[in-house]
């Protein structure tokens, strides 16, 4: 199946770009004064932190799309890209940790991001859970609709709620992390990653249509 | 600081085992029939 | 419109007069309440925490198991007996459906925050009476948030297998902004800080509320129809 073969090749692509990320990051881009080695994680931390959050407004668009038109295709997409998200999160949620402990000197800290970042991860999880509790295709992908446009919805409450509720709770810090702006090089590395993940995202999302397209052509009362 | 590295390694490498591994996993669940 | 909201309360007083009427739901859901403030004491060390320091948490999860509790029930009448189907059948709109259950819903809950409230006072000791307009303020407007949303997700998790732990899964995220406020509001009122430092998060708790009302109402009728 053509589609298939496409999110395959997308993803192989972004594979071995990944690796030229690498590279890049670990060889090509100077030591950063401060945060030391730990501070690349920064190159893969902060976009598969982007293509998460994409990952799930997408899925509360391809919600709110399916509603509006009742497009099987947006439930299938929506479902792809929540998959997606749960590995973006997951990356997240391990490589947080391995760049808070040696900078801020614990494993796990309630900021922002972090916390954002565990939100994000239970509610792609909700999310698969309500679908696989739910066997019916067309109920499945009515309540897939509603709860990924509640969780597009909630987003920027956490942002909110999170953000206050730390800033009245700091935590002692052991390095300051370094300011945003970033010297050329570092800027070049962190936006070429950007683009490697997005492409990973694309590929896999692609991929993972085709998975759940071949299984209803397969079984078609799934 | 030197010290630094193991962590970088440690979440280079997992990031890799993933994203890898999670593509790996979508290319065999189509090779099923 | 006005149609809507007469049905819907048609439809609350219903599932109220059902609930009070057997009482077994709303004395289970109080006695819960009882023996999870118990289980914050004893599982708090005396000697090293104090329980003013504690007290806006102790009380908020309280109040968040018991507001999960009740929804799980949300939906439950209408399972039995495929009730849910005569429901729909009936000339009332969905909307009125979804604005029945809210509000019999956050009766319910109401219910179970207005007898634990005072037990939770006395059992910390904590007074509550000098603060206590704006604190029901902070608790009409978190339990609002909490019954939006469990109402329209325990539509969905009714009919569910796993719909006890289902819905607390789903839903725990989206308790978790009203909660921060309501505690970091609640927190304040104790320690005595002024009105206006509690004004921010009532007007957080408000705009969630609108918002989640809002969307929990346009979205209802996608879980229960065709």
């Amino acid at each position: 199946m053509r589609l298939l073969k496409t999110g395959r090749w997308i993803t192989i692509v972004g594979l071995a770009l990944l690796a030229a990320v690498y590279v890049r990051a670990l060889a090509f881009t100077p030591l950063e004064r401060f945060q030391g080695a730990a501070q690349k994680i920064y190159y893969i931390h902060v976009p598969s932190a982007v293509c998460a959050m994409l990952a799930m407004g997408l899925v509360g668009v391809a919600g709110i799309l399916y509603l509006l038109l009742k497009d099987p295709r947006f439930d299938r997409f929506g479902e792809a890209s929540a998959e997606v998200g749960v590995a973006f999160s997951l990356v997240m949620l391990t490589t947080g940790p391995l760049w808070a402990k040696p900078i801020w000197g614990t494993w796990w800290t309630w900021d922002a991001r972090l916390t954002l970042t565990l939100f994000l991860f239970l509610l792609f999880l909700g999310y698969l859970l309500l679908r696989g509790a739910v066997t019916e295709p067309g109920l499945r992908a009515r309540y897939s609709a509603v709860l990924g446009i509640c969780g597009l919805v909630l987003l920027p409450f956490i942002h909110l709620s999170v953000y206050l509720f730390r800033t009245l709770h700091p935590e002692p810090i052991v390095l300051k992390p370094s300011a945003p702006s970033l010297p050329s090089e570092m800027l070049v590395t962190l936006l070429f990653s950007f683009l490697v993940f997005t492409i990973l995202y694309v590929g896999l999302v692609t991929q993972r249509y085709a998975v759940s397209l071949l299984r209803e052509q397969a079984d078609p009362h799934a | 600081m030197p010290e630094n590295t193991p962590y970088m390694v440690a979440a280079y490498v997992i990031t890799a085992v993933i994203l890898v591994g999670y593509a790996v996993l979508l290319y065999r669940r189509t090779l099923k029939p | 419109m006005p149609d809507v909201w007469r049905h819907a309360w048609r439809l609350a007083r219903k599932d109220l007069l059902i609930e009070f009427r057997s009482r077994t739901a709303i004395l289970s859901a109080v006695v819960f309440t009882v023996l999870v403030l118990m289980v914050f004491n004893f599982g708090r060390d005396p000697t090293a925490v104090a329980a003013i320091d504690l007290a806006p948490s102790i009380l908020w999860v309280t109040f968040t198991f018991a507001a999960m509790l009740a929804l799980n029930r949300a939906f439950q009448l209408e399972l039995e007996n495929q009730a849910l189907d005569g429901l729909l059948l009936a000339p009332v709109s969905r909307s009125s459906i979804y604005l029945g259950k809210l509000i019999a819903n956050l009766a319910f809950v109401a219910t179970v925050e207005a007898v634990g409230l005072p037990l939770f006072a006395v059992f910390f000791n904590v007074s509550i009476l000098p603060v206590l307009g704006p604190l029901i303020a902070v608790v009409a407007l978190a339990t609002i948030g909490f019954v939006a949303v469990g109402t329209l997700f325990s539509a969905m998790t009714a009919r569910t297998r796993f719909a006890e732990l289902l819905l607390p899964v789903l839903l725990l995220p989206f308790m978790m902004p009203p909660l921060i406020w309501a505690v970091l509001a609640t927190a304040a009122l104790f320690a005595g800080h002024p009105l206006s430092a509690v004004t921010g998060w009532l007007s957080f708790l408000a705009a969630f509320d609108i918002v989640f009302v809002t969307l929990a109402f346009a979205l209802f009728p996608a879980t229960v129809d065709e």
